[in-house]
């Protein structure tokens, strides 16, 4: 393989299937190559409930992946989500053998593996354990130990982990189709690599992607990885809160939040309505502007209330100094970074896949945050490329700095 | 009392109406009723500011109070607004004479309207004419201060009017849309009310098939005095093969009925159809079919049809209500019934206040003759010297005119106020709905299932 690598990214949204194909070069760099989607049917909140259906799915967005890319597809990285996803935090500690004063590699390993000596739920294994500082002796902020001395060798680790049958669901499912799994990332981990820089990590950020089934978010302070989570409400609760309102079909609702909807209140003309077309099946009918954005917004204003909830266990919301990080399909909604800001209280920017070229249209889209940053993880990882699922965590060690 | 009947039995005799624009909002809402088109109406504007008055469209104009604010404006100071009144009680007088009905048109809260406008009202049933009062009450931006002024104005100016149709500018302002204008906002109110008032003439002069009797709006309007309350008013025309549902469609969008949302609330509902040569029965069944869906069994529906040539092939229909807030049957009922023992003629000015309903039988006295000391001091003190003998009696008369009839629709929603609590209730107890996830694993938080729309659970009322 060449120092140009063709790296593929699979998010199974449940909105969309969404295959990026990009490639990643020697500099660091990445360019979108092409975009292949498929909605995406038999997955709900982010996890596949009907295996067949969703199996189709991926393959017509693989199939259209190669067809606008002219790649053939053997193997990706596979990001995942689902409320049953977890991270917490965790300090490994090692002591340094008498014989040798000096830390080494190896110790990295035991370092970690010490860190997960916690007791997390017995059907649930490790997704990431993300590195976030050392200490050596007690000394505080070291960045890379290997050389130094010292007797005792602590770590800090951001543990992320799910229930395993349901990350291994889907990693069959794509494996059925054909391409073999690289690796599976945590969604709003992915995300994070394209839509923050080096910069935002160390001011302290949270980037929350609003997806079609749950809302994904991690927290970076001091640019390490410092919280995560999913939430498993998304833009599909928007549309059948919608749906369930006006009594309209889903598709209907669907497409009314998209062109029409709005997160502010108060807006529009009392009584000014917006009418849908009467066409074979559905008989038309008139909406009330006010009404569909009342729908919205409740649904949206709990969605940040329940993440502020969640966040306010952690002290740390107000040192977030680049704010909060606004990402995936929902963030297309009118308004919905005015809202968040009201009931957050942080700067809110609406954003997307930043460091890549290629295709604008892709990576211009919040929709494609994470299927990008699946590329972006891919490459960081790049240099020891792991073979299986279970192989990698280990090779991964050396390279956790990243993070 | 006899014009009343007048009214009710021969129609055929044309009722002379004067619209009196009083102080700066009363005559805006002329000019615009003028400018829209008010044929064979007797419009009056009636200021202290001279210029503003010189900027009006009208013909026939009253300066008020020339020495007092030498052709300024009140000020926004009731008290200088009466003096100025006062002062030019003569030139009112004639300006209001030989009317049997007074459309007295006023903007509440300022000087010259809040001041001028039970002075003018005394003056029209001293002689001897139906007072209807159409008032706007400020804008809450105005301040609290202009708000008290045209609270205690309004008290007033109950006291000497038949019929008081008073709109909450705010209503009307959140009627507009927060983006609009406050010119905007303004204008809308001004239209509503020339609305009103254009629609109110009408019935009042139509010769009808089934005509509107003036004591069937007065018993539609009832309950419009009372704090709280508010008035409802709608006015649709149409034309064109759909006309019945379009006209009532107009009607129901004007933003005072929240889309006839409104109505399901009112005891007492005015419709009047209106049409061409060529409106059909069928078409007023119609429309009357469904404008009862809008409203609830309890209501009292007073119905009024006339064919009105001059709408040629458009059909028009107008809705007028008084909708009062809470527990306000009471407040009718029992001073009505109790001044007509006719014992206390003092009494009867100050027992329609009274909120509560327990002066009934032999409470009464001491009550009211506690109570009854004050107001007729600042009766005195308010009314003209001359003018005060003579609006008390008669101030008795219309409003007891419709006494029979009262007790019967003024009983009925005291009952309807429970139904329509029991129907917000089962709101509740709809089966909760989970749309696209009822097969899918629940997402539970603090106890509450996520999958269940959000307005669902915070009872936000959509619809």
């Amino acid at each position: 393989m060449g120092r140009d690598q063709i790296v593929v990214g699979l998010e199974i949204g449940t909105s969309k299937v969404c295959v990026v194909v990009g490639e990643t070069r020697g500099d660091g760099t990445i360019r979108i190559l092409g975009v292949g989607q498929a909605p995406s049917r038999g997955v709900r909140k982010g996890e596949i409930v009907d295996f067949e259906t969703a199996g189709k799915c991926i393959r017509e967005a693989l199939v259209d992946a190669e067809e606008k890319s002219d790649v053939m597809i053997g193997s990706v990285y596979l990001g995942v989500t689902g409320s049953h996803i977890y991270g917490f935090n965790n300090r490994g500690a090692v002591s340094i053998p008498e014989e040798r004063d000096e830390i080494c590699e190896e110790d990295f390993e035991d370092v970690q593996a010490s860190a997960r000596e916690v007791s997390i739920p017995a059907p649930n294994m490790f997704v990431h354990s993300i590195l976030q500082h050392y200490y050596v002796d007690g000394q505080d902020g070291v960045l890379n130990p290997i050389g130094m001395c010292g007797r005792k060798l602590e770590a800090d680790f951001h543990i992320i982990h799910g229930v395993a049958t349901r990350i291994k669901n889907s990693v069959r499912c794509v494996k059925e189709v054909g391409p073999e799994v690289l690796d599976v990332v945590f969604n709003p981990l992915a995300a994070a690599q394209v839509v923050l820089d080096q910069n935002q990590k160390g001011l302290g950020a949270i980037v929350v992607d609003m997806g079609g089934g749950t809302t994904d978010y991690i927290i970076y302070v001091d640019g390490a990885v410092k919280q995560s989570g999913s939430l498993a409400i998304g833009g599909d609760h928007i549309t059948n809160d919608i749906s369930l309102g006006l009594r309209i079909p889903m598709a209907k609702a669907e497409r009314l939040k998209v062109e029409e909807g709005s997160v502010i209140l108060g807006n529009s003309r009392p009584g000014e309505t917006i009418t849908l077309k009467d066409e074979t099946g559905f008989a038309g009918k008139e909406i009330e502007r006010e009404m569909l954005n009342t729908i919205i917004h409740c649904r949206v204003r709990e969605t940040f209330e329940l993440l502020k909830k969640q966040l306010d266990e952690e002290t740390f919301l107000h040192f977030l100094g680049a704010g909060m990080l606004l990402t995936g399909g929902c963030s297309l909604l009118k308004g919905i970074n005015h809202l968040a800001e009201e009931v957050l209280g942080l700067p809110v920017h609406l954003t997307h896949a930043q460091t890549v070229s290629g295709l604008t249209s892709a990576f211009e889209n919040p929709q494609f945050s994470t299927a990008i940053g699946l590329i972006k993880y891919a490459e960081a990882m790049q240099p020891d490329r792991p073979r299986g699922l279970f192989d990698r965590i280990r090779r991964r060690i050396p390279f956790l700095g990243l993070w | 009392m006899k014009i009343q009947r007048n009214q009710a039995s021969a129609p055929q005799h044309e009722v002379r109406i004067k619209i009196a624009g009083l102080g700066g909002a009363g005559c805006n809402v002329l000019d615009r009723l003028l400018l829209d088109g008010m044929p064979d109406a007797d419009l009056v504007a009636i200021n202290t500011d001279a210029q503003a008055l010189a900027g009006s469209v009208l013909s026939q104009k009253v300066q008020l109070g020339r020495g007092t604010t030498r052709g300024l404006g009140a000020g926004g100071d009731p008290e200088l607004g009466y003096a100025a009144a006062e002062e030019s009680l003569s030139d009112l007088r004639s300006a209001i004479e030989g009317a049997q009905i007074v459309f007295l048109c006023v903007g509440l809260g300022g000087g010259t309207g809040s001041g001028g406008a039970r002075i003018l009202a005394s003056l029209a049933r001293e002689q001897k004419a139906l007072v209807v009062t159409f008032a706007t009450l400020p804008f809450g931006f105005e301040g609290k201060r202009r708000r008290a002024q045209a609270d205690e104005a309004l008290a007033a100016v109950q006291r000497y009017s038949d019929v008081v149709i008073h709109f909450e500018n705010d209503r009307m302002g959140d009627a507009v849309a927060p983006l609009a204008g406050i010119q905007e906002a303004f204008v809308s109110a001004d239209q509503t009310l020339s609305q009103s008032i254009r629609a109110l003439a009408s019935l009042v002069r139509q010769r009808g098939l089934v005509s509107v009797g003036f004591d069937e709006i007065v018993t539609a309007l009832r309950g419009a005095t009372e704090s709280g309350a508010h008035c409802v008013f709608g006015y649709g025309e149409a034309a064109g093969d759909n006309r019945a549902h379009d006209a009532l469609a107009a009607a129901l969008k004007n933003p005072l009925m929240d889309k006839g949302r409104m109505l399901e609330d009112a005891r007492n509902l005015l419709v009047n159809v209106a049409g061409g040569p060529s409106m059909t029965l069928n078409e007023v069944q119609i429309l009357m079919e469904e404008l009862n869906r809008h409203i609830s069994d309890q209501t009292r529906l007073l119905f009024g049809a006339a064919v009105n040539p001059a709408l040629g092939q458009r059909m028009s229909v107008t809705i007028l209500s008084a909708l009062t807030s809470d527990a306000p049957a009471l407040v009718e009922v029992v001073p009505r019934i109790v001044p007509r023992a006719e014992s206390a003629p003092v009494a009867r000015e100050v027992a329609p206040r009274i909120p509560e309903p327990a002066p009934l039988a032999p409470a009464p006295a001491p009550e009211i003759a506690a109570e009854a000391e004050p107001p007729p001091v600042v009766a005195l003190r308010e009314v003209a010297p001359e003018a005060a003998p003579a609006p008390e009696p008669v101030s008795l008369f219309p409003e007891a005119t419709p006494e029979p009839a009262q007790p019967a629709p003024s009983a009925k929603p005291v009952q309807k106020s429970k139904p329509v609590q029991a129907k917000q209730e089962q709101m509740q107890f709809e089966p909760v709905t989970r749309g696209r996830f009822e097969k899918s694993e629940p997402t539970i938080v603090d106890g509450q299932d996520l999958d269940v729309p959000t307005f669902l659970r915070r009872n936000v009322k959509v619809k």
